[in-house]
């Protein structure tokens, strides 16, 4: 060794932790970030009807190592709730289904910690809510008093916290999620493909001069060499070129057309090859690369968005202001810094990985002294700067959903008008009849059809009428109000997994409402 | 029990007395008691069936807790099948449980036995037993639900043979392969390094030797012949350091040799290294660690340590002494199961230590053991949620096959990431007319094993009973057994060119002159029987043809034009970077095909290939799009 490194005890090398080999598979999707807040969640559920579907989201939410559950639910076990609920055995019968359901919940885990309430006279939903802010969030199923309904809203506004309701009836369910206020998301998980920024039109000074010192003498570069030039730098020496010709960069799609031809024309043809891979790699990246750098609507509407003094206050907003800055000032967002695959020599690709890389620090490092002189910067972690910065091209702001009545009559009009034209576009019948018909069973489980369109026509009078609607609300009216746990579990597995994304803040959650058919085994989301 | 409401109410409530009395008399096979598996099993059970049957050779991991929920921590290293089976009796005592710690692919496991089932639920995590379970379904005739999930993302298919596609009906992506030369002297990617450390340094130290590993690819052997011999040789001492295993010296003795001796040996082939970076052993390369070092953190605590005189003693101390024993046994498991899922803690440090000390003397970016895990390890994300989502979707699909509607199951993906088709579902898609597995003609064959020939098969049963021509090929599995042009085994006996009961046969027809085509593949499925008086091999499904050529011979023909055959010459779309690899394109347009769906109502006819009805045939195939997509 030509090196001698003073420090003679060498770190010890850790193993994974048992937690972490236990949740290993979970972690390459969500990162130890998303296990962390996972971990710091408290779930409630309400919990009734048959009370299969909630019990199978939480499930769902045990495996991956929530940090807490609450069931409340007043039920008490019959010979019925055991055909339909796999967290009962024939040893509750009698007993308290929310007690039963913890205990065997917990089973699944022994990280995470279950509490009951059995809810009756003495134990009111009201009171269950009126304590503390402990709960994270709050997932109820159907049906609910109105009342009890009325409290939750409550609970969720004061304490902003967020609410998904579950309904599942027969082949039927849905589930809606409430975001109180806005709900801004960093981690959105795009596509590798689509996050790919090379700079191409706006090269900086470092950029530029290792492109020019690659390709000065281009023409009498050896074979190796020239069959080496990574693409980015092909590129960057062309773009010179158009300039130099042409007094602008090429914009319009015949120009980039036009640009494409040269850099093809630029390959030598003169090797047993009969042209040269990095040069086809070049020309096929025209269209993708070279287009100037435009702001997408959702990091828009994050710029655009005032946020109120509460919310101005917390990190994502104190480094949102930081990019916006940085944004108006440069007209770009931090680079990302990644460079994609490509064929080049070893060497070159290197520096030109840490020529990003440098870059996309510096821009950081710009980011955050912002975010420093902020009044309420001082304490924000560098790392969220760094990740924010990152994905900033992806950020997304998802607005909360607050009721209106007129939205959905509306909304069932268009989705009417759609229907009729169906068979014309071939685009499948909506599903919004389902959630109508659900969801004219929310406070009480069994009802006649006809009952069930009498509450449906008050937002759409033509449903007693319409075919589908009355086919639906008939098999709605068979169920009655029964659940189906095959049905159940699938709607819970769909359930957790929005509030995994809601949690974690990764991913982007549904907006707002998704719509389950089994019989067609289709799903539909409509912002309701 | 005096409860009025039964445990079945909302079971025959939404299911109706009929498809409900159907539910409790069916008997289910599900192969896989994993992630899928536990979700499906608690679905069946509280759905009802009857009687199911759980096969899984595997046992429980503590990487499967998180979404394997029918086991506990106390359940690890015990039998997955076993295990399920016990947790899901207690919640519906009804229903039959039956389990089997077993691989699918036993022989215990036939065609006859597949019969006895109602339908077969496939809950899997690989490729091979898939592909097992599909041939086995099309062989007995008995509908498959296939599914999968990878992470968010999902797949349900409903298989029946003639009527959906099965799973081989769209050729699959295999796992990656490398040439050899690439892992061993020229690599230029992470990958490269990674695979060079785990199917070469793990293996040539550790374990079975690197020709036995799948990702090396010997295909281009032949045009390397000099340089391969150098690197046997290079493996051979590499072997011999292995005996000096528990010795003071062994750990410098590979270091030496992996980093310095072999690196030196290789850049000192001038030829190999003028349109590449050439290698630099370890002790030149100090000034590039040293860079690096402040990029990759996993390097670092690498690097550290190796300025020290006891690095490399310390890296391999710690695989040798402590750890040996525990890798010594992983070494039976390999030999045994399905390539490992993931490493073992002590090999993911020996793997990412070895490929990033490769990777530098490479000048390649280096990973960090997360990263590396994960590349060297296969391994998929996989997350409860999606389990139960696909699984619910499974049971659906039961339903419908239980009433018989076959005609309106689906196929359903999940694509979390598109709001407007969260679960998409298309209608089935027919089989495909090339497909291998399902658009062939099967029989069974009754075979007495002490005297029948492969001339007996060739010359009196597939000429004269079944009226094929000169032109055909035997195979058994990848071995070839006869040909035209290979007849030294016709006087051997089955039994010694390795048939057994249950062995399957393949007979290609390539008789290209007939007017309408060669015959589609025959699959034949071998049923040992000791009948002296009779012919030595009888068909069990095929009535003989009255006798030699005959014009109702019971294998249908596939038009010629219908074969991608070599003769088409002339059109390769991809300039002359040599081996056009027709594989990967097929694969492609194939892939396409299934993107855009099968939204075109002509592709609805279903149909099978046992009526012989040639033009019917092509008639699907014009609709298909895959080759049509080809052209362009």
């Amino acid at each position: 060794m030509t090196e001698v490194i003073t420090d003679p005890t060498p770190p010890i090398l850790h193993g994974p932790s048992d937690k972490e080999k236990k949740y290993d598979r979970q972690l390459r999707l969500w990162a130890a970030s998303g296990q962390q807040a996972l971990e710091d969640a408290h779930i409630l559920l309400l919990n009734s009807g048959s009370g299969a579907v909630g019990v199978e989201t939480l499930k769902n939410l045990v495996l991956p190592g929530i940090g807490q559950f609450t069931i409340a639910d007043a039920g008490v076990v019959t010979e019925a709730d055991l055909g339909v609920n796999f967290f009962l055995d024939e040893d509750s019968l009698g007993n308290s289904r929310a007690e039963c359901c913890v205990k065997l919940l917990q089973e699944l885990n022994p990280d995470v910690k279950g509490h009951w309430l059995p809810l009756q006279e003495t134990l009111t939903v009201q009171k269950v809510l009126k304590n503390d802010a402990k709960y994270t969030l709050i997932i109820y199923t159907y049906p609910i008093e109105e009342t009890d309904l009325d409290f939750v809203q409550e609970y969720s506004i004061k304490h902003k916290v967020p609410v998904i309701s579950v309904h599942s009836s027969g082949f039927y369910s849905y589930f809606r999620t409430y975001l109180p206020g806005n709900f801004p998301i960093v981690d959105t998980h795009p596509d590798s493909t689509a996050t790919t920024d090379l700079r191409l039109l706006t090269p900086w000074e470092e950029l530029s001069k290792f492109s020019s010192e690659l390709t000065g003498d281009i023409d009498n570069l050896s074979a190796h060499e020239h069959g080496h030039l990574p693409y980015l730098v092909i590129l960057l020496h062309f773009l010179e070129k158009w300039k130099a010709e042409h007094r602008s960069l090429p914009s319009t799609y015949k120009e980039k057309t036009a640009f494409r031809s040269l850099v093809t024309a630029g390959a030598r043809t003169d090797n047993p090859e009969g042209g040269e891979e990095n040069f086809d790699e070049a020309a096929a990246a025209v269209l993708k690369t070279i287009s100037a750098p435009t702001l997408s609507s959702s990091v828009k509407a994050v710029f655009d968005y005032e946020p109120n003094e509460l919310e101005a206050k917390s990190n994502f907003w104190i480094i949102a202001s930081a990019v916006k800055q940085f944004y108006e000032k440069h007209k770009q967002l931090p680079l990302p810094g990644s460079v994609p695959d490509m064929k080049a020599q070893s060497t070159v690709y290197v520096r030109l990985q840490n020529i990003y890389k440098k870059k996309a620090r510096q821009d950081v490092a710009e980011v955050l002294s912002t975010v420093r002189a902020h009044p309420g910067g001082k304490d924000v972690d560098e790392t969220e700067v760094e990740s924010f910065c990152k994905n900033a091209a992806f950020i997304k702001l998802i607005h909360g959903s607050e009721a209106n009545p007129e939205s959905i009559k509306t909304l069932t009009k268009s989705e009417a008008e759609n229907d009729a034209n169906a068979e014309m576009t071939m685009m499948p019948l909506s599903l919004l009849p389902i959630y109508l018909s659900l969801h004219a069973t929310s406070h009480m489980s069994t009802a006649s059809s006809s009952d069930i369109l009498a509450t449906i026509d008050q937002v759409y009078p033509d449903a007693s009428t319409t075919p589908r609607y009355v086919e639906i609300s008939q098999e709605v009216a068979r169920a009655k109000g029964g659940e189906l746990h095959n049905i159940s579990a699938l709607t819970g597995g769909m359930v957790a997994q929005e509030v995994i994304k809601i949690i974690t803040k990764q991913y982007i959650p549904i907006d707002n409402t998704c719509i389950f058919d089994g019989i067609t085994s289709r799903t539909q989301v409509l912002r309701i | 029990m005096a409860t009025a409401m039964k445990r079945d109410q909302f079971n025959t409530q939404s299911l109706g007395v009929p498809l409900n009395t159907m539910v409790k008399e069916a008997r289910i096979l599900m192969v896989g008691a994993g992630g899928i598996g536990c979700e499906l099993l608690k679905n069946l059970v509280l759905a009802g069936f009857g009687e199911i049957h759980i096969v899984d050779l595997d046992t429980i991991d503590l990487s499967n807790l998180n979404r394997q929920f029918l086991f506990r921590h106390e359940h690890i290293k015990k039998s997955k099948a076993l295990v399920a089976k016990d947790a899901a009796h207690k919640f519906n005592p009804n229903v039959k449980l039956e389990a089997y710690m077993a691989n699918i692919k036993d022989s215990q496991f036939n065609v006859d036995w597949f019969k006895g089932f109602t339908m077969i639920f496939n809950a899997l995590d690989n490729l091979d037993a898939r592909r097992h379970v599909n041939k086995m379904c099309i062989a007995a005739g008995i509908p498959l639900i296939e599914s999968g999930t990878t992470g968010f993302n999902g797949q349900v298919q409903v298989i029946k043979k003639g009527v959906s596609a099965c799973y081989d009906c769209t050729p699959k992506e295999t796992p990656k392969s490398f040439p050899v030369c690439t892992i061993r002297s020229t690599p230029s990617q992470p990958i490269h390094c990674i695979v060079w450390g785990k199917s070469y340094l793990l293996s040539e130290i550790f374990g079975a030797s690197e020709d036995d590993s799948p990702e090396m690819d010997h295909s281009e052997d032949s045009e390397n012949a000099e340089e391969i011999e150098k690197l046997r040789q290079e493996a051979q001492a590499l072997k011999k350091i292995r005996e000096a295993m528990g010795t003071e010296s062994f750990a410098q003795l590979l270091f030496d040799k992996v980093y310095k001796d072999d690196v030196i040996r290789l850049r000192s082939m001038e030829e190999m290294w003028k349109t590449r970076r050439p290698p630099e052993s370890l002790d030149e390369n100090a000034e590039e660690i040293e860079k690096l070092r402040q990029e990759a953190q996993a390097l670092k605590k690498i690097r550290e340590a190796m300025g020290t005189e006891s690095f490399a003693q310390l890296l391999f101390d710690k695989v040798y002494k402590d750890d040996v024993i525990r890798l010594r046994s992983m070494e039976e498991m390999w030999k045994t199961r399905r390539p490992p899922e993931s490493l073992e803690y002590a090999t993911v440090i020996f793997v990412t230590a070895g490929a990033n000390l490769r990777s530098i003397v490479f000048g390649i970016e280096t990973k960090s053991r997360f990263d590396i895990k994960q590349m060297a390890g296969n391994i998929i994300p996989a997350i409860a949620t999606t389990n139960a989502i696909v699984a619910g979707l499974c049971v659906l699909q039961s339903f419908k096959v239980l009433r018989g509607e076959f005609s309106s199951t689906k196929e359903t993906f999940l694509t979390p990431f598109a709001q407007e088709r969260l679960l998409a579902s298309d209608k089935s898609r027919p089989p495909n007319p090339d497909c291998p597995v399902c658009s062939v003609a099967q029989t069974r064959v009754l075979v007495d094993m002490s005297r029948a020939t492969l001339g007996d098969l060739v010359e009196d049963f597939l000429k004269m009973e079944l009226g094929y021509g000169e032109e055909i090929v035997v195979n058994h599995g990848n071995n070839l057994l006869y040909d035209v042009d290979e007849t030294e085994n016709l006087g051997k006996k089955l039994s010694e060119l390795g048939i057994k009961g249950d062995s399957f046969l393949t007979i290609v027809d390539e008789d290209e002159e007939h007017e309408n085509g060669p015959r589609v593949n025959l699959i034949l499925n071998v049923q040992e029987s000791a009948s002296p008086e009779e012919k030595p091999i009888k068909s069990l499904d095929i009535a003989p043809a009255t006798n030699g050529e005959v014009p109702g011979s019971p294998i249908p023909r596939r038009k010629k034009e219908v074969k991608e055959g070599p003769q088409s010459n002339g059109h390769s779309t991809n300039g002359p970077s040599a081996p056009v690899n027709g594989g990967s394109a097929t694969k492609r347009t194939a892939t396409e095909a299934f993107e855009n769906g099968d939204e075109t109502p002509s592709a609805k006819k279903a149909k099978t290939l046992s009526n012989g009805a040639d033009n019917e045939v092509i008639e699907i195939i014009d609709n298909d799009g895959s080759i049509l997509i080809e052209d362009d």
